[in-house]
Order: structure tokens, then sequence, then C-alpha cells
């Protein structure tokens, strides 16, 4: 009953007028960064934290703000996979499959309104999880000792990898690469200057903001280079806007099942919203069977996807807020911003600041209520702006992003280390590494080294007490289970290409 | 495959160069057992251990459909493209936000394909609607540089 107190006391804090013109900004802002190529949920978050600074937002606005940024964002990565066959980011490849394909029937409104309701259905079923199991989650890892902590950082690690599916040894040699840049600058414990090469600006190590905008906005500004003769023609959005009773009706129970899927997926660290919405597609397409017709404009293939998206992100922020371990990377961009705050997610946060815990979750609720409605009015003026060319929209993006790079520490020197790092991050796609995976080992790190040391500290350094209470046993095991996952399936793919060879 | 073998020994020769350079780091005083070593040096190792594998045994790259190949002109471009960066960054101080968008901007600007005059009247107009967004309406300050004089 205490959670159901606590949740009134948020809706206070979200529905405050003030808070609700923030999240209503915060879903326009991040409908439009969802729908313009190039920027995705990690950008428009992290663009936004450098000037949710400068405005003086007190914390819970601005993570409400960051928070309908996010679901904004999935939302508009939406738009321009259903009516352009263009996915905005890697988790809407499955929306378009048979969101496309609905809108070339003349069903464009029906399936963009539909997508907005299956994620609003898939965000309810998640947030009433997290109300429920966060708290409990918060009261068990009270518990975690820092060499629990270090394990179960090790496990997000690994976790990442695992569930990389075909390519584990890029997306681990990722993040260690995060993991190692979170070393660059002054060690607090000792005072020791690591990797700075006497440059005064690295002393503060690099800055988050900085890592992010260079590793997606610049590689992502050069990746657009390569589509520059790519016209796109946007199906026209005409006809009926919303989705009438028989057709919500018709998905629900897929709405329910991929919701609850989609919120155990978002809250495991690594798998995230791409994984959710591929599995949600697949699961859906094997139960429906011969009378579904997947992949040529089936609501349900539309509906399965979108819930488990809208359900993964919002259970990725449990792992965030009780643990502080970030489950996907635009939750790793929001612990950045926390920390820009001096708010340190984890455990203690519900206790010490339910306003934010729970202004937050409320919050999550409204936006995905005002994502909805905005949808009906809003979407033939997001329609338009998919017309704006590259021409117009890519010295935009980099003007912008230059602004908030240079809103952080007021240096031309984080610029070239932008830029820098954007080049590296080029390569690193080009050869199909992983990004993410860099920004949750750079979270991480600096989570992760201190916590070893303090263990250490404390067994005077004896290793043995990485391993020794129940709990740590119990995350290790799970640890060489995710280890072992990718070389199951590797095994498997290799037995049945023998038995295909052994057939011929 | 090649480049992906370059790229992983490349990777590891800066690995071997920053552990290198850890090497030293040691607290002048300290109460722990763990120095400001051991962690990046744990880092680095399991870093070079998976990259000399990916140097062995390169991982496929899977292309998409629509990803075309890079062609000597596209990687013109790319070089072209961060090279305007480079000089944004150079000029944001001296030149001013708004004279050193504009510098970049419109180049930029043809080099995805826009004509002169839309790119010049658009990036010129998006640049002081940026700098008067950002610096009066946002409080996120911005240089102004050779404008300065028109400020008084």
């Amino acid at each position: 009953m205490d959670t159901l107190g606590y949740l009134g006391q948020g809706f206070g804090v979200a529905l405050s007028p003030y808070n609700l013109v923030t999240a209503l900004a915060g879903t326009l802002i991040g409908t439009v960064v969802g729908l313009l190529p190039g920027l995705g949920p990690i950008n428009g978050v992290a663009l936004l934290i450098p000037i949710a600074f400068a405005l003086g937002l007190p914390p819970e606005s601005a993570l409400i703000l960051l928070a309908a940024v996010y679901l904004g964002c999935e939302y508009g990565g939406r738009i321009s996979s259903i009516l352009l066959n263009i996915p905005g980011e890697a988790s809407t490849v499955m929306t378009t499959l048979d969101g496309y394909p609905m809108a070339r029937q003349g069903l464009a409104g029906v399936a963009l309104s539909l997508s907005a309701w299956s994620s609003f259905i898939g965000a309810f079923i998640a947030t009433c999880g997290m109300v429920l199991f966060a708290p409990l989650l918060a009261k068990w890892a009270i518990a975690f000792g820092p060499a629990e902590y270090f394990v179960l950082m090790v496990f997000a690690i690994v976790c990442l990898g695992g569930m990389a599916g075909d390519r584990p040894l890029k997306t681990f040699i990722a993040a260690l690469i995060g993991l190692f840049l979170s070393s660059v600058g002054i060690d607090a414990n000792s005072g020791v200057y690591r990797f700075t090469g006497d440059s005064v600006h690295l002393a503060d190590g690099i800055q988050f903001v900085v890592l992010v905008l260079g590793l997606f906005s610049i590689s992502e500004i050069l990746l657009l280079l390569e589509k520059t003769h790519h016209g796109h023609e946007a199906v026209k959005a005409t006809g009926r806007m919303l989705f009438n009773f028989k057709e919500a009706a018709s998905v629900f129970v897929v709405n329910i099942r991929c919701g609850l899927l989609g919120f155990i997926m978002g809250v495991l660290p690594g798998a995230g919203a791409t994984l959710a919405s591929a599995v949600a597609y697949m699961t859906e397409k094997r139960i429906a069977g011969a009378s579904g017709t997947f992949g040529k404009g089936d609501k349900r293939g539309l509906a399965a996807p979108e819930t488990a998206i809208g359900a993964s992100c919002c259970g990725a922020l449990v792992p965030m807020l009780t643990l502080g371990v970030p489950g996907s990377g635009t939750t790793a961009v929001m612990i950045g911003a926390l920390t820009l705050y001096n708010i340190t997610p984890g455990p203690m946060l519900f206790a010490q600041q339910p306003d934010i815990v729970w202004g937050l979750i409320a919050s999550l609720f409204i936006a995905n209520i005002m994502l909805v409605i905005l949808n009906i009015p809003m979407i033939r003026i997001f329609t338009r702006i998919l017309a704006v060319p590259n021409w117009a929209l890519v010295p935009v993006i980099a003007i912008i992003t230059a602004i908030g790079v240079y809103a952080v520490h007021a240096t031309t020197f984080d610029l070239f280390l932008m830029i820098g790092i954007g080049i590296f991050g080029y390569i690193l796609r080009k050869l199909d590494f992983p990004l993410s995976p860099i920004l949750l080992g750079f979270i991480l790190g600096g989570l992760m080294e201190q916590n070893l040391r303090r263990a250490l500290s404390i067994s005077n350094g004896a290793l043995d007490i990485l391993w020794s209470s129940p709990i740590s046993i119990s995350v290790w095991a799970l640890t060489i289970a995710m280890m072992l996952l990718p070389l199951l399936r590797i095994w498997r793919k290799r037995s049945l290409q023998r038995r295909a060879l052994a057939d011929v | 495959m090649i480049l992906q073998r370059l790229f992983a020994l490349f990777l590891l020769a800066v690995c071997t160069a920053l552990a290198v350079m850890a090497w030293p780091y040691q607290a002048a005083f300290s109460y722990e057992p763990v120095g400001p070593r051991a962690y990046p040096l744990l880092m680095l190792g399991l870093m070079a251990a998976g990259l000399l594998y990916l140097a062995f045994r390169p991982t496929p790259i899977v292309h998409k459909d629509d990803e075309p190949q890079l062609d000597r002109e596209t990687l013109n471009k790319i070089g072209l493209c961060v090279a305007l960066l480079l000089v944004f960054a150079a000029t944001f101080e001296p030149l001013g936000f708004i004279v050193s968008s504009i510098l970049i901007g419109v180049p930029m600007a043809r080099l995805y394909g826009g004509r002169w005059l839309p790119s010049v009247v658009i990036i010129g107009l998006m640049s002081i609607a940026l700098y008067w967004l950002f610096d009066r309406v946002m409080d996120v300050p911005l240089p102004l540089g050779l404008l300065d004089v028109l400020e008084n």
C-alpha cells in the first residue's frame, strides 16, 4: 500500500503544470528528433542534458523531460519506418515489416495510431510492472555490498555480449573500450593522472556528452554522406487517422503477451528494445501460424514489435533506477544526466528522493497518453518534417551537436575530441561494431572500478571476497550461463549446417 | 576482412602503447591494496585478448542492402566533411558561432547535394536563429567572435 501512496505523490509531482508542460515539450521535441534521420533517442537525450542544465530545470523536471524525449523519440522512429520503410533506428526494423505494407494499403493513419496505442499498452504494462517490482528490487539491492555490485556489473557487461547474438566478440570489445575510456582522467582514490597526456582538458576525464555526441551524431553525419543520392518518397497519410474498436480488440491479446515479454527483456541488462521487438515479432508470427498475413500488412505484426518496444523502454528504467546499472544505451545517457545533477541512481534513491523516482514513473504514464493524443492532430505536420532534405538537415545537426558539446565546458578542445571520437565511431560502425556497449561500458566503468577497489580494500586484497556471498555466487552462475549462450548458439548453428551438408 | 585485421592490429598496438603508459601509474602513498594501475591494465589486457582473436579470426561483416559500397568519391566526401568539422572546431571561438557555422554550414549543405542559393539562405537563417535560441532564450553561452562589435 505504501507503493500506491508514493505513486499518488508521484502523480502530484508529474501533474504540476510546470512538469506537464515539460513533458509535453519533451514528447514534441522527442518525436521530431526521432523522425529526423541521423538522430535517435541517444543523441536526443544527450543533446538535451546540457540544455536542461543551462535552463536551470530542477532535477525531477529534467528527468521528466529526458524520459519524455526518450519515449517521443521511440515514437518518432516509428513514423519514418511506417511511412518511409526506413527504420529510424535498429529497434524499429520489425515495425517496417508490416507497418509499411499497411501504409501502402492506404491505412497509414490507422497503422500509426495503432502502433501508438500498442506502445502505450506496452508502456502501461511495463510501468505497472515497475511499480510492483522496482521497490522490491531496491529493497533487495540495499543488501548489495561492493563485491556484489562488482559481480553484477560483470554480469551486465557479459549480458550485452550474450544477448548480442551474431557478434558477441565485437560487442565485448566495444564494451571494453567503454570500460577503459572511463578510467581516463584523475583517479579519485589516489590523485594520479591517468592517460591525460598532460592535457588539462582531460584531467576531468572524457565528458559523457562529448563521447555520446561524437559516437552517435558525428558518425551518423558521416554515414549519411553515403546516402545522399538516394531519394525517398513518403507514403501520404490520408483517410482514416484513428483505428476503430474492432482493430484494437483484434490485437489486444497480442498487446498483453508482448507487453509482458518486452518488460522482461527490458529489465535484463543488454537485451533492450531491438531484441525485444524481434523476439515479439517472431513469437507472434509462430503463434498466428497460417492464419497470419505477416509481412503483408498484418495488424498483429505491427502491434507485436511496437508493444514490446514500448514495454522494454520502460522496463529498462527498472535496473537503472533500482541498481544504478543501465539496461540500454539511452538509460546509460540518462544516468550520465543524473550524475550531472549529483544524483546517484541506486537503491537509496527510492528512500532518499521518492519525489524524483515516483514523479518519473508517473510522468511516463502521462507522456504515453500525450503521445497517443498528439498523434491524431499532429501526424500531418510530422509527415511534412520527413520531407526535409538532407542537405538542409545535416549541417544543422552538426551545428546543434557542436552547441551541445560546447555547452558543457565552453572549450573548443571538447569539439576536437568529439570529432576524433566521431571518426573512430564511424570506423567502428563500418566494421560492424555495435556502439551502445561503449556507452554502457563508459557508464559502468567508473562504478565497476570503484566497487572492485572498495571490495578489495575490505578484504585487504584477498580476491575471494568476490565470490564469498550467496548473492555474488548466484550472479556469477548467471554470468557463466550468459557466456555459454553465444557458444551454444554457434554450436547449434554448426551442427545444423553439418546436418544440411549430410543431407545433400 | 583485411581491413578488419588491420584495424584489430592497430587497436592492439594502441592497447600496448596505453599499457606502457599505464605502467608507471602508482600512488605516492596509498591506503588500499589496489592502486590506480590495476583496473586499466585489466581492461587493456582483456581487450587485447579479444583483438588478438579478432585479428586471426575476423567475423564477416554483414552488409545491409541499402548500404552502398564505399568508393573513392564517397571517401573523398567523408574526408572533406571531416575537414569542414575540424575547421568548425578551430574557428568556433575566434570567428564566433554565427560566422563559423555559416562558413562551414554552406559547404556542408553543398556536400549533401544542396544548391548554392537555398543553402546560403537556410544555413544563414538557421545560424542566426540557433544563436538567438540557445544564447538568448536558453542561456547556453555561445561565442560571438567577430560579431562582438555589433553587440554594443
